[in-house]
Formats: structure tokens, C-alpha cells, sequence
């Protein structure tokens, strides 16, 4: 199925693929821009880009819901006065009925606008999902690798990436339903001051204050509700301690459930108190100025009671308008500070969203490797390389110096942390950011293009990836413009998984793990095979095997190394290894320590050198001893 | 048995209602009393403001007519204020105080949720199915109140509003009373549909979902990352990604069109009623039966009548179906079978005894481990070897009694493993598994973890500590003991080989007279590892313990070696004795030291 769209046979070009691009060849300016501040008018401009004639429409029937206490006014007012006027018998039945079908007008408008545009809303969701939430994956996809190890940018990507288009939406409801008050507000204040021109300035005046000490507190709030989540969720972390599966041996020996069951409570009891005392400040906030709203509303209503008394305005737009302002009191308690606390949340999600745009980027990161270039190398040097991870001060490389040659076999072999994964970070051009050259045929290897670098190494890494697509697209990854189904087969075969995979219900087309109906799960050591498989589909120059060996037990690892071996003639190899016995298959020994080359050269040699392979072999043989 | 089980998993909603109802009522006895009466209130205080508006109205008019005085208008004016007052107050405290008692109650369930996994078998965790009642037990209690509040206020606070205006409608003309009716069927009707058809496109589009959100992940995880983008996988797996959720957004096209379709014809349905209702109040009117006060404030309380009605049944009944499932799971998680291990007395520091233990897991088919003889003598020093998936870790959970067997026995000093209770059982007894706990806790309450009653000294904690080849001195610990190991609370992070040392500590600081370890040093370079099992044979020379390793080299250390092969026990015995055998040991051997020996050169 996922094999059918690909045709692109070995040697094609480098290329991204046009019609999978995000912005669909429709010009569409790109909506995650680094550098750019986001601000609260992205929340319209996003939907505008993506789906400007969904969004003018909900904005206009949002508009229009918003004046229609206002016209609900004009027409209550309408009909009364007309209902009265017949009842009295200053006129005719017939004149109630243009009040009446106004009336009716506005009901099925207030009842039915919902729903008709909730057929708009379905299809403006599902575009900004296919567009929006698209290009926030492709922007993840090209990131510098270092953004994803570090944990303080992963997780503002997790915060940033979390429903991405549940956040625009929800910025976008929280302005409009800014602009709903504020229009009806303000409809409702020309209401008044066409009939009483001073009762509308008064209310202005009285509310401004009012809006500000709103806004506020809502501020006030949002900083003391942060404390009380940091405190929950350390309980929360606790609360998994005595909950969670993976502890249950440690809790079920150790009975520790009593003990951290309290420290539990302790916290959980200190988050509530303040999330309490939070919630009642809110509680008394949002009811006080509703209760404002309300004493505001009865001074109007007096106001009024005295126009209506001189026959300054009819009993029809009395009650009218009396009716409407009494209507606000609900909604300037809920929605305003609903409105409010949300407005504080989308504050935070776009400072977070700026940070975001501005993560630094990749460049070719998306390209597919280039197979036109050349598979085979001559020398791969270190020169003076030094590297250090970003925001730490130990250096992992130090004065590292190496001379590789194209179609040998090497270990680098080293005790945990010396520097060995990290060669490899730096070859496949995760990191960039070392010090001296590694040069390729004299080359700078941060000059060649991305999509060269991808061609010419190919890696099983110690978390190597469990593909849940088919068996055979799970090796094809390896080198995904060509597809070759005798070359996958051979691939198969050569590591000893050809049987197991011919024994799954549908061959190679079984879907594999469990994000397809149907899949099929592997064993821990089948997953590794088929990580191998892939480095042997992968036509690559250098192969490097980085101690795929944590599913393992040593027979099967040992068998794993002796069969990559001898699949890999011609190739060069790359093993990192800790278990010193399967260093002994390269041509080479690399030793690394601290960040150094330690010891270089064949198995012999160094063990007559007495060094530190000496010794640590020694340590290993003499178990077995 | 199993039958009884599943016959039980049905739980009726009343049921479920009655007994969280008493976990709430005990949580916050007054407050929750308190909380019924206002709501009966509030939910009353809204009709009495329609009442209130309709005098007003009427004194407004009357006023106007010259028929009422202004200060009669007024005073109608004052009370309706006082209603609004009332009614906005009643509003905010039941509203809040709800929050508070949920808080309350919230904390009795988590309490009684890890009290009840605390007395619970390891090895429930094992059984999926169980697995899943105890996974979705947090979720059903966070549910759990809410499902109270919202069937409650259903009664305490809706049914009131709707009685009294029901009585205030029908008090001005009787048909009027109908409207309740005529709001309440369409609004019905809707929800019923939607909730179908959503449960429909739940169940067909909730595994195109997984597909995407898995797809998206292969482009975007840690666990990806750096192959996808090293392979050139990205528009491969973009294509997967847009192919699935363009199937699900068709589905849920589909879907929500039907249902929008059916709600618009039903929202069509009210609009009619309530033009009917419109139409009778104008006849009402025109007959001179209702007064215009009374005809403004009901056409303005229809509206609210619709808000509120929808409310109800959309939110409040529409929770209550929704949540119903995840009550269920967290009554019977509740219902679990729990441990019966109850023997108080120790049985004391002496031989392990196994005699034809077999042991299967529940979802797993066949033994995990068969017919198993084995003793294990007082101060022996005991390794499990054997391949991935052999049987070893299921044998020292065996031993431990952290599993009890299917059949067989297992004693301690004489006295059966699964008669002893948990505390007198591991009482001195400790591990180091191979899935140890990176607790996110200070070094200190890592390593103390392991026996909380104990109290630590720093002596006591630099001897464990050296033992396991770490030092709190390092500057991997800035702050020594009180270092946070957890970069969520503001702490340092560990590489995994410290990670592991922490968790040896942490077994050793317990006082034991039986010690497990189940490949504790896998994350640690063989050269350490070395040392840590020196130091270990050392301390354990006159101890109980077992150890699994796949490190052959490293079981020499053991008096003797159990090798297990699919789930039997196939040898056992030194290792001298068993070298000397044809068998699996020495076939695992050999393997292993064929990389190490002079002469013969691994083939190839």
C-alpha cells in the first residue's frame, strides 16, 4: 500500500517531491516563519492563510450573533409597542404582523446560526489540520539535531507541537470572543445613548476601571496557579510511583507504598490549598464584577424608569433594553473571565510559538540521499577535531586525530562515555558544530551537501528505530528511491530473517508492530535483523554498527557480528563495540579514551603493546578462565 | 473463575452512583449537604427572577398607563435586583464549592487507589486486562466526582428550575407549561443521535488516528529522529501520514455532516416550537389573559429555558453517558481480587525450597516456567544463566515470592510463600532488578528508598555507595545526597551507567539476608563490572543470593549455576560440573569465550 506512489528507481536525482509539498504549489506564504514574533493577530492570520473564505465567514456570523441582542432590542421593542397599540385598539390586527415575523427572523437566526456554520467550522478544521499541522511537522523535520536532545527545546517543541491546530483555534475563539463583548457592549451602549445620552457615558466611565482591574487579576492568578501546578506535579510524579506498572517489584519488595503514600499527601494536600485559595479568588473576582454588572444595570433600569415616566421612550423599548442589560450580568461574569484566563494561556503558547519559528534548522535536512555520488572513498580523516555537547563544558573529543581508510573494517572500542557514539553523531552530520576538519579526499565534510552526507553513511544505531510499516518497507528505508524486491530479499536472507519473515501471514506486505490492523509484532532480536537488513539494502560507503547489542544475548551477538562481517566485504565498517571479543574481527582497533585516541591498531598489536586494551581484555578473558 | 469475572464487569450506573455517592458524602459531609440545599435554591432563584422581571414589567407599564406609582415601579425594580443579587451569589458558591469538595474527595480516591494497588499481586500486572483497569483507574477517578455532581444537579439543581417554571408557566395559562415539553424533546432527540453517530466514528476512525499519530511520530520522535532523517524518510513517511489522515478526515466528514444534518433538522423542530409558543403568548396576550410584563419576560425566559435545557442534556446527561465507561473500569478496579497472603509470623533466614513449580502468565500461552526442583541452601550464592526468554527472571520472582506459583511450591525456612505476607516475606529481603527505578528524587531518597523505616547515616550511605562504585563527592552530584536527580524538578540528569549504580546502592542498602540481582550491570563497561562483582562476592559470602547474568564469565563467582532452557530447569550444579558436561552451559560458553581464547580464532 504505503510502497504504491514511490517509483523512483536508483540513481534518480535528488529531489522533494512536489506534490507532497505542504503548501501544495498554491504560492501559500509559509506560516511558521523563523524570526517573526507572533502576536495575537496570527490566530487570524493562520486560518486566513489556509482557509480565507471558512474564516471571513465565521468572522462575519460571529459579528452578526454579536449585534443581535442589540436588534433583538429594536424588534422586543417593535412588537410590544405594536402588541399594546392593537390591544388598546389604536390599530389594526394586521400591523402586529410585520413585528411578529421580525421576531420570528431573529429566533430562527439566535437558534439556527450555530449549526449552519458548524458546516463551515467542520471543513475550515479539517484544512488546517492537512495544511497547518503539516508544516509544524516538517519544521520538527528539519530542526538541528541538538534541539531534540536538549531537554529544555524538547520540550517547548512537545508544548508548541501538542495539538497544534486545537491552539490556533483556540486563540481564534478567544479574540472573537473579545470582539463579541466588546461589539455587544458597544451596541448596546449606542442603544442607550440614543435614548439617554448620559446613562451610556456613565457606564463607560464606570466600566473601563473595571476591564483593567479584570485584566489584572486575571494575570495575578495565572502566576499563583503556576505555583500550585509545580507542586502538583510532583505529586503527580509520586502518584505514578505508587501507581505505575514498571515500579511494581521494587514497591511490592521494598514496601515503600506507606511512606511515599504520605509524602504523596503532603504534597498533594500543600497544591490543593493553593489551588483552592486560587480558585476561590477567581470565584470572588468573577461574582464581584457580575455583582458590579448588576448594580449597574438597576441604575440603569432607574434611569430608564424615569424616561419612560415623562414619555421619553416607549414601555416596548423599556423592557427592551431593560431585559438586555440584565442579560450582560451573566455574561461579563463567565465569559469575561473565561476570556480573560484564556487570554493569559494564548499569551504563554505565543511567546512559545516564536521560540519555536526561531529553533535553528538544518539545511538539506528533508533531502533524500544523493545516489548519483560516488560509494566509494579513499581516506576519511580527523584532524584537531574537539566537540563538546551544546551547554556543557566537558569536551567529549579532544585533539582527536584518526586516519580511516575506504574498504577496511574498524572497532572503536572504549569504556562507556569515552567518546565513541559521538564520532558517529559527528560523521552523519548530527552535530556540526566541532572544532578542526574530517576531511573526506581532502574534503571538508561540512561542505559537502546534505544530501551527499546521507549517501555516503549508513548506520544501525544502539536505539535503532522499530519501523510499524511492512516488513518490506521497513527495509526498503534503507535506500527509499529504489525499490528492489530481489535486493530486499538478499538482504533479508543475508542476516537470517528471510524465514521468519516469509512465515508472517502476508509476506513481505505484513504490517509490522501494532499501528496497523493486522500487525505483527517482532521478537526483540527480529527488530535488530531487520535494522541490519536496512544498513545492507543501503548502498552507503560506510557501514557502522554502534552497539546494537542491548536485546541480546552474547551468542546471538556474537552471530550477528561474525554475518555482518562477512556480508560487508568490500564495505567499510565501523564497529563500536564494549565486548572486546568482537573487536578482534576488524582489521583495525580503535581505542578511544577520554575523548583521545588511545591505541591504534590489529588485535595483536595491541595486546603486545600491554596497554589499555591489553588490560581490559585481560579483564574479559579472565572469566573465562 | 474467569467467568465470574467477566460476568461482573458489567457495573449498572446506579450502582456506580450509589457507591461513590458514600466516598463523597464522606469526604466533605457539611459541605456537601450544604452544596445540595443552594443548588436547590439557585436552581429555584432563576425562575423566581423571570417572576420578578414580569412584575417589574408589569408595574413598568402600569406606571406608564399612569395606573401604579413610580415608587411602586421601583420597588419592583429593587427586588428584581435583590433576585439578581441572590441569584449571581448562589451562582458563585455553587459553582465553587463543588471544586472544593471534588479536591476533598479526589484525595480519597487516589488514597484508596494506591492503598488498594499496595495489596494487590505483582503479577496482576502481568494480565492485560487487569493491567487496564488499574491504567484507567486514575482517569475514572477523576471522572468519578464529576459523574456524582452532574446526575446530582440534574436533581438538585435543574429539576427545581424546571418544576418551578413549569408551576409559573402554568400558573399564567396552563398550554404554557407544554413549552418545557416542546424544549425538551428536539434537544433530547439531538443528543441521542449525536452521541450515536460519534461513538460510531470513534470506533472506525480511532485506528486511522493511531495510524497518523504513529506516522507523524516516525518523522518527529526521539526515537526516529536521526534514522528517518539519515534515511531520506521523510517524504516517505509524510505520504503514509497525509494518505491515513485524509481516510479519517473523509470518515469524520462523513460523520459530522450526518449529525450536523440531523441536529439542523432538529434545531428546525424547536424553532418551530418555540414560534408556537410565540404564537400562543400573542393570542394570550390579545385575549387579555397573560399582561405584557408577563409576555415580555417569558419571551425573554424561552430563550433561557433553551440555554438551559440544552445544558442539561448536552453537557450534564451527555458527560454522564461519556464518563460511564471509565467509572465502570475504576469500580472494578476497586473490585480486584487482592492478595491473600496474610501470615504475619517471619519465617526466618533458611533454605529456599521449590518443589515442581510451574508458572504461566495470563495472556501468555504455555509455562513461562516448568516443573522446577531446586534448593536453594542457606548462604549459597546461586546464578541463573540461560538464553533471552528462557524463564529466568519469571524463576527469581519464583524464589523472591514475588510470584507465587500456578502449582508447586515455594518455602521459605518451611513455610510457603504465598501464606506470608508481604512485610514479614521480604522483611530481609532485597533486589536490584534489571528494570530498576530512576526515581525522580533526591541521591538520597533514591538509595533509601529500599527501607524507609531504616534511617540513613551518611556512613551508612558512603558504604553503599562505594560498593556500587559510585560516590555522592562526584560532580555529577552538585549537592551531594540532597542532589534532585530529575531535570523536571530542577535537578541533574544521569547517564544510564550511573543510573545503575544508584539502583545497586539502592539494593544494598537494604538489610538482607536473601539478595536478588537480575543483570544488574548491563549498562556498566565490563571493566567495572568486574570490580562491582568482586565487591559484591565479597559482602554476599555469608548471604543468600541469587543472580541472573548473561556475563558467563561472571557466574563463576556463584557456589553453584541453574541453567534454564525454555522455561525448564536443564542444568545445575558448578561450574566446574557442568564444563564438564556436553549440554547448554557449556554450549553457551564456549560462544561467549571463543572471543576471548588464544587459540581457537572465532570463524570467519
Amino acid at each position: 500500500m504505503a510502497a504504491g506512489g514511490y517509483g523512483h528507481k536508483r540513481g534518480s536525482a535528488v529531489m522533494s517531491d512536489p506534490c507532497l509539498d505542504p503548501y501544495e504549489g498554491r504560492g501559500m506564504k509559509p506560516m511558521i516563519e523563523s524570526g517573526k514574533k507572533y502576536g495575537f493577530w496570527d490566530f487570524i492570520r493562520i486560518p486566513m492563510t489556509v482557509c480565507p473564505l471558512h474564516t471571513l465567514v465565521k468572522m462575519c456570523n460571529r459579528a452578526a450573533a454579536s449585534l443581535m441582542p442589540s436588534v433583538q432590542v429594536l424588534v422586543t421593542a417593535a412588537f410590544v409597542d405594536t402588541a399594546l397599540a392593537v390591544f388598546a385598539g389604536r390599530e389594526g390586527q394586521q400591523a402586529i404582523w410585520g413585528p411578529l415575523f421580525g421576531l420570528l427572523l431573529l429566533i430562527g437566526y439566535n437558534n439556527l446560526n450555530w449549526q449552519l456554520i458548524s458546516f463551515v467550522d467542520v471543513k475550515s478544521q479539517m484544512r488546517l489540520t492537512r495544511v497547518y499541522r503539516a508544516e509544524i511537522v516538517a519544521k520538527r523535520a528539519r530542526l538541528e539535531y541538538r534541539h531534540i536532545e536538549d531537554n529544555d527545546t524538547w520540550e517547548l517543541i512537545h508544548r508548541v507541537c501538542n495539538d497544534p491546530v486545537g491552539k490556533i483555534n483556540g486563540g481564534f475563539q478567544n479574540l472573537m470572543g473579545a470582539a463579541d463583548i466588546v461589539l455587544r457592549v458597544t451596541s448596546m451602549l449606542v442603544l442607550l445613548m440614543a435614548q439617554v445620552w448620559w446613562a451610556g457615558l456613565a457606564i463607560v466611565a464606570m466600566s473601563v476601571p473595571l476591564f483593567f482591574l479584570a485584566i489584572k487579576s486575571g494575570k495575578q492568578i495565572y502566576e499563583e496557579d503556576k505555583e500550585s501546578q509545580k507542586l502538583s506535579r510532583r505529586a503527580d510524579y509520586l502518584r505514578s510511583v505508587l501507581q505505575g506498572r514498571e515500579n511494581v517489584e521494587e514497591r511490592a519488595l521494598f514496601g515503600y507504598s506507606g511512606s511515599v503514600n504520605e509524602k504523596w499527601r503532603q504534597k498533594y494536600e500543600a497544591a490543593q490549598k493553593i489551588w483552592i485559595r486560587v480558585q476561590g479568588k477567581y470565584f470572588v473576582r468573577m461574582k464581584g464584577s457580575s455583582l458590579i454588572t448588576v448594580v449597574l444595570s438597576l441604575l440603569i433600569s432607574m434611569v430608564l424608569l424615569f424616561s419612560l415616566q415623562r414619555g421619553d421612550i416607549t414601555p416596548g423599548m423599556f423592557m427592551g433594553l431593560v431585559t438586555s442589560t440584565l442579560g450582560l450580568v451573566q455574561m461579563m461574569s463567565w465569559q469575561l473571565s473565561y476570556m480573560m484566563s484564556e487570554l493569559a494561556k494564548n499569551t504563554e503558547y505565543l511567546k512559545d510559538l516564536t521560540a519555536f519559528a526561531a529553533l535553528s534548522e538544518t539545511k538539506g535536512a528533508l533531502d533524500m540521499p544523493d545516489r548519483q555520488a560516488p560509494v566509494s572513498f579513499g581516506v576519511l580523516e580527523f584532524r584537531h577535531v574537539s566537540f563538546r555537547y551544546p551547554k556543557t563544558e566537558r569536551d567529549i573529543l579532544k585533539d582527536f586525530n584518526l586516519k580511516l581508510e575506504g574498504g577496511r573494517h574498524y572497532a572503536f572500542v572504549g569504556v562507556n562515555g569515552a567518546g565513541k557514539t559521538t564520532v558517529t553523531k559527528l560523521l552523519t552530520g548530527l552535530y556540526d558544530s566541532y572544532e578542526g576538519e574530517i576531511l573526506l579526499d581532502g574534503r571538508e565534510l561540512r561542505t559537502l551537501p546534505f544530501a551527499q552526507r546521507k549517501a555516503l553513511f549508513s548506520v544501525v544505531y544502539q536505539d535503532f528505530a522499530k519501523y510499524q510499516i511492512t516488513a518490506g518497507d521497513a527495509v526498503r528505508l534503507g535506500n527509499v528511491q529504489c525499490e528492489d524486491e530481489t535486493k530486499i530479499r538478499q538482504a533479508l536472507q543475508d542476516i537470517g530473517l528471510a524465514e521468519a519473515v516469509d512465515a508472517l501471514p502476508q509476506g513481505m506486505q505484513t504490517p509490522l508492530g501494532k499501528a496497523a490492523e493486522g500487525g505483527q509484532d517482532l521478537s526483540g532480536g527480529q527488530w535488530q535483523r531487520l535494522a541490519i537488513a536496512r544498513t545492507l539494502y543501503n548502498p552507503a560507503a560506510v557501514r557502522i554498527l554502534d552497539e546494537p547489542t542491548a536485546a541480546l544475548d552474547p551468542v546471538a551477538e556474537s552471530n550477528i557480528y561474525e554475518m555482518f562481517g562477512k556480508i560487508s566485504v568490500g564495505k567499510s565498517t565501523i564497529f563500536i563495540t564494549h565486548r572486546l571479543g568482537a573487536a578482534r574481527l576488524a582489521d583495525e582497533i580503535i581505542v578511544i579514551d577520554g575523548g583521545r585516541i588511545a591505541e591504534q591498531g590489529s588485535h595483536e598489536k595491541l595486546l603486545s603493546q600491554n596497554g589499555i586494551y591489553a588490560s581490559m581484555f585481560e579483564a574479559q578473558r579472565s572469566w573465562y578462565q | 473463575m474467569k467467568e465470574v469475572k467477566e460476568g461482573q464487569r458489567d457495573i449498572s450506573i446506579f450502582r456506580a452512583l450509589w457507591k461513590l455517592l458514600a466516598v463523597m458524602v464522606k469526604a466533605a459531609p457539611v459541605l456537601f449537604i450544604v452544596d445540595i440545599v443552594l443548588s436547590v435554591f439557585h436552581g429555584m432563584s432563576w425562575g423566581v427572577e423571570t417572576m420578578m422581571q414580569q412584575r417589574f414589567f408589569d408595574r413598568a407599564v402600569g406606571m406608564a398607563g399612569g395606573t401604579v406609582s413610580f415608587w411602586r415601579a421601583l420597588l419592583a425594580l429593587v427586588g428584581l435586583g435583590l433576585a439578581n443579587v441572590i441569584c449571581q451569589v448562589l451562582n458563585g458558591i455553587c459553582n465553587f464549592m463543588p471544586m472544593v469538595v471534588e479536591r476533598r474527595a479526589g484525595a480519597r480516591l487516589s488514597a484508596a487507589i494506591h492503598e488498594k494497588i499496595a495489596r494487590l499481586e505483582p503479577a496482576v500486572f502481568d494480565d492485560t486486562k487487569r493491567l487496564e483497569d488499574i491504567n484507567k483507574a486514575e482517569e475514572g477517578k477523576t471522572h468519578a466526582f464529576w459523574f456524582v455532581e452532574n446526575i446530582l444537579s440534574i436533581f438538585d439543581f435543574y429539576l427545581p428550575y424546571f418544576l418551578f417554571m413549569g408551576w409559573y408557566l402554568f400558573s399564567l395559562k396552563p398550554i404554557l407549561a407544554a413549552a418545557i415539553l416542546i424544549v425538551f424533546i428536539p434537544t433530547a432527540l439531538a443528543q441521542v443521535i449525536r452521541t450515536k453517530v460519534f461513538s460510531h466514528l470513534e470506533d472506525v476512525s480511532a485506528p486511522q488516528r493511531r495510524k497518523y499519530e504513529y506516522y507523524e511520530s516516525c518523522i518527529v520522535d526521539r526515537e526516529y529522529f536521526k534514522e528517518t532523517r539519515l534515511l531520506g524518510g521523510f517524504f516517505y513517511f509524510k505520504k503514509l501520514y497525509l494518505d491515513t489522515l485524509d481516510c479519517m478526515q473523509r470518515l469524520s466528514y462523513k460523520a459530522t455532516m450526518k449529525s450536523n444534518l440531523f441536529e439542523l433538522a432538529m434545531r428546525l423542530l424547536a424553532v418551530g416550537g418555540y414560534c408556537g409558543i410565540l404564537f400562543l403568548l400573542y393570542d394570550a396576550l390579545m385575549k387579555g389573559e397573560v399582561t405584557v410584563g408577563a409576555f415580555a419576560a417569558v419571551f425573554h425566559s424561552v430563550g433561557a429555558l433553551y440555554a438551559i435545557m440544552e445544558e442539561v442534556v448536552c453537557g450534564h446527561m451527555g458527560e454522564v453517558a461519556k464518563s460511564a465507561g471509565a467509572i465502570r473500569n475504576f469500580l472494578r478496579f476497586l473490585d480486584l481480587e487482592e492478595s491473600t497472603r496474610q501470615g504475619m509470623q517471619s519465617a526466618g533466614w533458611g533454605d529456599i525450597v521449590l518443589e515442581n513449580v510451574c508458572f504461566s502468565y495470563p495472556d501468555a500461552p504455555g509455562e513461562a516456567v516448568h516443573n522446577v526442583n531446586l534448593t536453594l541452601k542457606r548462604g549459597e550464592t546461586l546464578a541463573v544463566v540461560g538464553e533471552n526468554g528462557s524463564g529466568k527472571s519469571t524463576l527469581i520472582r519464583l524464589i523472591s515470592g514475588l510470584y507465587t506459583p500456578s502449582s508447586g511450591s515455594v518455602r521459605h525456612n518451611g513455610i510457603e510463600t504465598k501464606s506470608l505476607s508481604f512485610a514479614s516475606l521480604f522483611a530481609r529481603t532485597s533486589a536490584v532488578f534489571q528494570k530498576y527505578q530512576r526515581y525522580q528524587m533526591t541521591l538520597e531518597e533514591n538509595i533509601t528508598i529500599s527501607a524507609v523505616q531504616k534511617g540513613s547515616g551518611e556512613k551508612e550511605l558512603n558504604r553503599v555507595c562505594a560498593m556500587a562504585g559510585t560516590d555522592a563527592a562526584d560532580p555529577a552530584f552538585p549537592e551531594g545526597y540532597q542532589t534532585m536527580l530529575s531535570r523536571e524538578f530542577d535537578g541533574v540528569d544521569l547517564s544510564g551507567g550511573q543510573w545503575q549504580r544508584v539502583a545497586i546502592a539502592r539494593g544494598f542498602f537494604r538489610d538482607h539476608d536473601l539478595i536478588i540481582l537480575d543483570e544488574p550491570t548491563a549498562a556498566i563497561d565490563p571493566y567495572e563490572e568486574t570490580q562491582i562483582y568482586n565487591r559484591f562476592a565479597e559482602i554476599s559470602k555469608d548471604r543468600s543470593a541469587v543472580i541472573v547474568t548473561h556475563r558467563l564469565g561472571s557466574v563463576k563467582l556463584a557456589d553453584r549455576i541453574a541453567v534454564m532452557k525454555e522455561g525448564e530447569l536443564v542444568q545445575l550444579g558448578t561450574h566446574e560440573e557442568l564444563i564438564a558436561q556436553e549440554g547448554e552451559y557449556r554450549r553457551l560458553y564456549d560462544a561467549q569465550r571463543q572471543w576471548y581464547g588464544e587459540e581457537q580464532q572465532p570463524a570467519g
